[in-house]
């Protein structure tokens, strides 16, 4: 079913005199509970597609519509609900608050979330998830004593406590070797599938396709080809 | 879940320096008012301790007490009218003591009053600080414009006038001295408003005090001092506040993204603020405080329990505009910004 779709979305950013056209017009829908990436060299469009899909940035014209609202035509507050409850984030870097506890960052993202839980409701789904991501024996800790790929784990169990409706990772495993990148990317799949969540992600390691269901490669702000993974369909079969 | 107190909790020793300079910077101006105030009241104690009233003087004195010569006949009348107006003199000398030593004061003598020491002829009521001098109850003084001596009958707390303890003299000695029959001044205390009278002009006490030579430039500098370091304070908490918040954008930027409302990042700092700023200024008060009560005599130091919750009140408001004003960029991050700085 596509309950998430962007319409003709174009995306130009003027310098000056000169007029740079980023976005030429895309259309892309996403199933739900299917994970889907976007691809691309660098400055293809990818990433702003990403983050105008997710509310984080306006499209110059289009529309992107979520559960049939445009989001693009929603005030800054509107926005930032759909952001705080149906959408999850997980980019290059963990970017985890470096004051707050691997628990309390869950506890914050339920409290953002608006979630209607109790004190020992929070805790109880903080260590489900964090059982999940395989960190729930460093709860206690804090960003500063996490290796990168703990700390990405920990990042994505943020992303998806609440349980959004939708996932955004920009580049997760960027910052990872190949080894925990795997990893990662098993994490994502797994529990997106698990928990019926929608994923939009973007990508230059084409090792990580092999977890995606589609495929939409990007140059010059268009899209090139829209494909279903063959790898994943590899690696299921 | 608080995120201002986590933050604190985390990161002490970056709120602990934050807090000693707020600590500091408050510290000084206290003490720096404690000793303007100090100073004032050293300059005039004399008048500032009275109750607020109206000073009257002659309207061709020129604003200048000891110009002024008031009407006995006037003065009769006044005194008659008013319930507690007393009419009195001021004139800076010397008295020697024992020892043949000039020491400097401001002879005062009146009418009969609740408001002034009121002493028989050949006796003087003198300020404590003289005590200091090495000059007891008892001790005979001389004049060199007075014939008789004076007998030292006790010691008044904080009664200054132009720095110079106070001497009260009986008026008949006052007038063999200065050679005068008539006062200089009537006061009449508890009077909001000056009653109209024929070649008097009227003073409030603080218009009073500001007729008193080197007063009202001594005060203003004074006041400079202290004003000038609220302000330098001010912007001092304001540009501290601004680097905290320019340290932590990539970090508002992710919580932004993630859905924290921009007022919550606002509660957040303002918590902070109030914090660091509360705790602060209660030591600084409480020590400051302290040191009214121990500082030495000789060290002129005056801090009001009120004077000090005025100027609390003024910093935690500017401590609250300066943070606010730092706190504005917070409102204009844009998360993706956060984001693509990398890192927090």
């Amino acid at each position: 079913m596509e309950f998430f779709t962007v319409n003709d979305i174009k995306k130009a950013f003027t310098n000056g005199e000169v007029r740079e056209e980023i976005l030429k017009g895309i259309n892309i829908s996403l199933k739900k509970g299917e994970i889907t990436a976007l691809v691309g060299a660098s400055g293809s469009g990818k990433s702003t597609l990403l983050t105008i899909a997710a509310g984080l940035q306006p499209a110059s014209e289009g529309q992107i519509l979520f559960e049939g609202k445009n989001i693009n035509a929603m005030n800054q507050e509107q926005i930032r609900k759909i952001r705080a409850n149906k959408f999850g984030f997980v980019f290059q870097f963990a970017h985890l608050v470096p004051f707050l506890t691997v628990e309390e960052q869950l506890i914050l993202m339920l409290d953002v979330s608006e979630t209607k839980l109790t004190k020992q409701e929070q805790k109880r789904e903080v260590n489900r998830i964090l059982k999940l991501v395989g960190m729930d024996h460093r709860k206690k800790a804090y960003p500063s004593s996490l290796s990168g790929g703990e700390k990405q784990r920990v990042a994505f169990a943020r992303a998806i406590i609440h349980k959004p409706m939708v996932l955004f990772a920009d580049e997760p495993t960027a910052s990872l070797d190949s080894k925990k990148s795997k990893e990662m990317m098993t994490l994502i799949r797994e529990l997106t599938k698990t928990l019926n969540i929608t994923t939009l992600m973007v990508t230059h390691d084409e090792e990580m396709l092999s977890y995606v269901d589609h495929i939409i490669k990007m140059s010059d702000g268009l899209i090139l080809q829209t494909d279903e993974s063959t790898a994943v369909h590899q690696v299921i079969s | 879940m608080s995120l201002a107190w986590k933050e604190m909790k985390k990161n002490k020793i970056r709120f602990l320096i934050l807090g000693s300079i707020v600590f500091l910077i408050s510290l000084l101006t206290f003490m720096i008012s404690g000793l303007a105030n100090g100073l004032s009241h050293d300059n005039a104690a004399l008048i500032k301790d009275l109750p607020n009233g109206q000073f009257y003087m002659n309207e061709d004195a020129d604003e200048t007490y000891n110009l002024s010569r008031i009407d006995s006949n006037l003065q009769e009348k006044w005194l008659n009218g008013q319930e507690d107006a007393a009419a009195l003199s001021i004139q800076m000398g010397f008295l020697n003591d024992k020892n043949e030593k000039q020491q400097s004061v401001a002879f005062v003598t009146s009418t009969e009053s609740k408001w002034f020491e009121n002493v028989k002829p050949g006796e003087v009521v003198l300020d404590r600080s003289m005590e200091d001098k090495g000059i007891k109850a008892g001790d005979v003084l001389t004049n060199n414009q007075f014939s008789g001596e004076f007998v030292v009958k006790g010691f008044v707390d904080q009664k200054k006038f132009s720095h110079a303890p106070v001497a009260f003299i009986n008026i008949e000695n006052y007038k063999e001295m200065y050679r005068v029959e008539e006062m200089q001044l009537i006061y009449v205390p508890g009077q909001d408003k000056a009653q109209e009278a024929d070649g008097l002009q009227s003073f409030s006490k603080k218009q009073f005090l500001e007729t008193i030579p080197s007063y009202s430039a001594e005060q203003m500098s004074l006041n400079m001092i202290v004003w000038f370091l609220v302000v330098i304070s001010g912007m001092l908490f304001a540009i501290f506040f601004y680097m905290m918040n320019v340290q932590k954008i990539g970090l508002y930027g992710i919580l932004k993204a993630i859905g924290l409302k921009t007022s919550a990042l606002f509660k957040m700092m303002w918590t902070q603020m109030i914090f660091i700023t509360g705790i602060a200024l209660v030591l600084s008060a409480a020590l400051s405080q302290g040191f009214n009560m121990i500082a030495p005599d000789g060290m002129p130091f005056t801090l009001t329990l009120e004077t000090t919750i005025i100027l609390s009140m003024v910093f935690l408001i500017i401590g609250f505009i300066g943070a606010t004003l730092s706190g504005i960029q917070i409102k204009k991050i844009e998360p993706l910004q956060a984001i693509q700085q990398g890192e927090v």
